[in-house]
């Protein structure tokens, strides 16, 4: 077989997987057009004769999905941010601190990433009501302020920049606190814009959580309150589509503006 | 300055420095220690409630009857758990699909690898679009294959029907085949970006050597392609096996774990067991089994690929 063919055979091998992952998506964005007619008969519609465009209205008065998505925003967004302060100053810390009993509080902070969150989720529970916190932000934000891998990927990141650097601040007077705001944080700028998009992504997708801490439908994330909605309306699958497209756009928004690095990133933040 | 796409690709084996002997430390040390301690306190704080007190927590709740107000039980929860046929279905159902999925994450992750690392024009576009649903929640990937498999309002049936083909009911026929395609669907390109990554650590010269030697396509692959990436494969296989074990949604939305107890996912049993029936005592014990299993698939894993590693 020579090169020629070969290459010929994996266009064709790869056009076909990508559109396997790419069409059912978009059927659900034509989904989300159609009328409930087009939906609903025996025929199949590919794609909708005229685009009903007042679905995602619709949507709005047929579930609060308005306080879905702010609390999406606020939960995903809290989260991140804090990811944000906390991941590099512990990162910094392990990266370039000598102290008593470093290695061992590293090794229990990575082997957090080992505890999955089904073994958290009854006791975090009991103890989410125990606080009185369960149905409220601080049930859906607070167990996920930061975590091992961030913090990982923070030391990793912050662990080849030079300690004469820091040294050379050291010498002129400046205190570790500054020396962490000016000189160490400006050089991470490429790794928080990771840390921080990816963070906020997979937050935003997060779904047994939430399903678990939130009881009344105005708490409800994106990715709980559209499953509640399809189970409850289970007629109007235009509409769970268009919830879908919605719940959708920060990935979009992901992959727009971070095409190249986001394939590297991947390999990187997907780890959790 | 450093850009993402200069970030290290992987984890790098964290390095432990010995202290050779305990010498008294000097006063800029001591202060260094009092700052380090000073910036770890909130996340020490924080890993010590939401990570290491629910591990004890489970622990305990796991021996109590019942809610965990209930009085104490022993190890009846445990012993319970071989007995339960539930329980037992839903562990059998749950290795099938860890690994179904497992199996499959490899071949088609290594098999698109391949094909997307002949240097060919356009494979960024390829990447993205064979990534874009592992950035999908699994909350929109369980309603849209729901929907699109649906017996009658599903867009698939439909075309068949309209091709005057028969119509299937695939979530009724074959559950866990169908929601182990659907997780294929969902991360075999995450799965391939690793593999691309593993292959891309192989030198040129082993293929152009083999190639003098008249080797072909299927040889080059078989004799060095699949060998020099066992430290992905082995990487790969653990990360899969433990998601396909945890695996949640696609139970709870695509098929809610039936038709009867078809496709009754471990961690969708462990959720019904404590927030529909409330019996916290006996999820706990599950929950603990589940994790054990968890450990026990990961140790294995690790030591195979440090036998295999030994032999090459």
């Amino acid at each position: 077989m020579t090169a020629r063919t070969y290459k010929t055979i994996a266009y064709v091998l790869l056009t076909v997987a990508s559109l396997i992952t790419v069409v059912p998506l978009l059927y659900t964005v034509s989904l989300s057009l159609q009328t409930e007619k087009e939906m609903l008969s025996a025929e199949s519609v590919l794609w909708p004769e005229s685009p009903q465009w007042g679905n995602y209205s619709t949507l709005f008065e047929e579930a609060p999905f308005g306080s879905f998505i702010l609390n999406s925003l606020v939960v995903a967004g809290a989260i991140a941010l804090s990811h944000l302060i906390f991941d590099p100053l512990v990162g910094y810390v392990f990266a370039k601190f000598d102290f008593p009993f470093k290695n061992t509080l590293f090794v229990a902070i990575l082997a957090t990433l080992m505890i999955p969150l089904f073994v958290r989720m009854i006791p975090l529970y009991v103890m989410m009501s125990d606080l009185g916190w369960l149905d409220s932000y601080q049930g859906l934000i607070v167990p996920f302020l930061m975590d091992g891998f961030g913090i990982f990927l923070m030391r990793q990141f912050i662990q080849p920049i030079p300690d004469d650097l820091i040294h050379a601040a050291r010498v002129d007077g400046a205190n570790e606190f500054t020396i962490y705001w000016r000189i160490i944080l400006p050089q991470c700028k490429p790794a928080l814009a990771v840390l921080g998009l990816f963070t906020f992504v997979f937050q935003w997708n997060e779904f047994l959580w939430p399903l678990v801490v939130t009881t009344s439908e105005r708490m409800r994330t994106i990715p709980v309150g559209l499953t509640q909605f399809s189970q409850e309306q289970f007629q109007l699958w235009h509409l769970t589509a268009a919830g879908s497209v919605i719940m959708f756009v920060p990935t979009a928004l992901l992959l727009i503006f971070s095409q190249r690095y986001f394939v590297r990133g991947i390999a990187l933040t997907g780890l959790k | 300055m450093a850009t993402p796409a200069e970030l290290p690709q992987l984890p790098e084996p964290v390095e432990l420095p010995k202290r050779t002997k305990r010498t008294k430390r000097s006063p800029i040390a001591r202060r260094q220690a009092r700052t380090a301690y000073v910036f770890l306190a909130p996340a020490l704080i924080f890993f010590a409630i939401f990570f290491y007190y629910p591990i004890a927590d489970i622990l305990n709740t796991s021996m109590l009857t019942g809610q965990r107000t209930d009085e104490f039980a022993g190890f009846d929860n445990y012993t319970n758990a071989f007995e339960d046929p539930q329980a037992r279905n839903a562990f059998k159902v749950t290795l099938q699909f860890a690994v179904a999925t497992t199996v499959g994450a490899i071949v088609l992750g290594m098999g698109l690898a391949v094909l997307i690392n002949q240097k060919l024009r356009g494979s960024l576009a390829f990447k993205l679009a064979l990534l874009v649903p592992y950035l999908t929640s699994i909350a929109v990937v369980g309603l849209m294959w729901r929907n699109i498999l649906d017996p009658e309002l599903g867009i698939l049936n439909r075309i068949l029907s309209d091709l005057g083909l028969p119509t299937q009911e695939w979530l009724n026929t074959h559950p866990v085949a169908t929601i182990v395609a659907v997780t294929l669907w969902m991360t075999t390109g995450y799965t391939m970006i690793l593999f691309l990554a593993g292959l891309q650590g192989i030198p040129d010269v082993y293929y152009e050597a083999a190639k003098v030697d008249g080797a072909n396509g299927w040889q080059r692959f078989r004799r060095i392609t699949v060998p020099l990436l066992t430290p992905t494969t082995l990487f790969v296989s653990v990360m899969a096996v433990i998601t396909g074990l945890q695996a949640f949604g696609q139970a709870y939305i695509i098929t809610r774990g039936g038709p009867g107890e078809a496709s009754d996912l471990f961690v969708f049993h462990i959720f019904e067991l404590a927030f529909r029936a409330r019996n916290f005592g006996y999820a706990s014990a599950l929950s603990v089994l589940l994790l054990l299993v968890i450990v026990a698939f990961t140790l294995v894993q690790l030591r195979i690929g440090r036998d295999r590693e030994v032999q090459h």
